[in-house]
């Protein structure tokens, strides 16, 4: 990948992101179990940067993606909320990547993505309610960021083995 | 559907496993630290705070009928709070979310309902019954 090329893409990835955020911010949940879960569908973004780009530039991704998003409506209090989520869940990420992928494929990283999302998040939450009582939240939470986070990995496991280029980002990142 | 098997490596199901777990945690903990806390004698508190601040306490233990008393923030946002037989709830509010609201009645020791937007958390603490100290039954 050329310099052009790889800034395009990164480009091309926050914006979808952003896309993506916003259209989900759209759909009303439908499950009044657990008020405040999220699909997190901006994950496949996160998962397909980490699989085709370099670590740097898939944070570069998520740093864009979060500054976009909250000033595309956002608070200061989501951008906190989203920003400790998004740094938790990276780092778990890019851990889980680590054991290889003969060992853990997309869905593993996208569930552990998505479950240390809402871990930042309600940790960002009892320290502004000022008590830890809030991460008694945390199982109902991870519930349903498991099944999201299995759909959005197959989903991303989906795009990465079928679109060509991204196939072919994957084998080039693969090669580095 | 085989297509979904080959997709599912062995340490995926090991890393969902550990995650469910991991998250029962602080559940755990809680329940850990309050079994600690509750003596034989002890009665149940329900504790407003706003802002961090403690303005008001409610004895649960033995308490009977309908009560309903409104909370304000330090900008004038408002919550209706309702304790009904020992439990205790916050019935409306004009925050944006309503999260408080779904949650619903409470009356375990440990169990919380915390609006954000308004920063008002109620608690309830079991507290030794003995020492009627401070605790002012409304």
């Amino acid at each position: 990948m050329s310099k052009n090329q790889r800034t395009a893409y990164i480009a091309l990835l926050a914006a979808q992101a952003v896309i993506i955020s916003l259209l989900e911010r759209a759909i009303p949940f439908p499950f009044a179990i657990a008020p405040g879960a999220k699909l997190g569908l901006a994950n496949i973004i996160t998962c397909m940067a980490l699989y085709t780009l370099s670590t740097r530039d898939t944070l570069k991704v998520i740093i864009i993606r979060l500054i976009l998003a909250t000033l595309l409506g956002g608070t200061i209090s989501t951008f906190m909320y989203s920003a400790s989520g998004a740094i938790l869940s990276f780092i778990g990420m890019w851990a889980v990547k680590k054991l290889g992928p003969n060992r853990v494929s997309l869905i593993g990283v996208s569930t552990t993505g998505a479950i240390l999302h809402n871990v930042g998040q309600l940790f960002v939450a009892s320290w502004i309610a000022q008590t830890w009582t809030v991460l008694l939240y945390l199982p109902v939470l991870s519930f349903v960021g498991i099944l999201s986070g299995i759909a959005t990995g197959i989903m991303a496991n989906y795009l990465l083995s079928h679109v060509e280029k991204l196939n072919y980002y994957r084998s080039l990142q693969e090669l580095n | 559907m085989k297509s979904y098997y080959k997709m599912i490596k062995r340490w995926d199901i090991i890393i969902v496993f550990s995650l469910i777990l991991l998250s029962f945690l602080p559940f755990v903990i809680f329940s850990y630290v309050q079994s600690i806390n509750i003596t034989k004698a002890s009665v149940k508190v329900a504790i407003i705070s706003v802002n961090n601040k403690e303005i008001d306490r409610i004895l649960l233990t033995n308490h009977t009928g309908i009560d309903i008393f409104d909370v304000y923030d330090d900008d004038g946002g408002l919550n209706t709070i309702e304790v009904n037989n020992g439990r205790i709830r916050i019935k409306g509010a004009d925050c944006g979310d309503q999260i408080c609201v779904l949650t619903g009645f409470i009356y375990k020791p440990g169990e919380t309902i915390i609006c954000l937007p308004h920063k008002l958390v109620i608690e309830i603490q079991s507290v030794e019954g003995s020492s009627d100290e401070v605790i002012i039954s409304s």
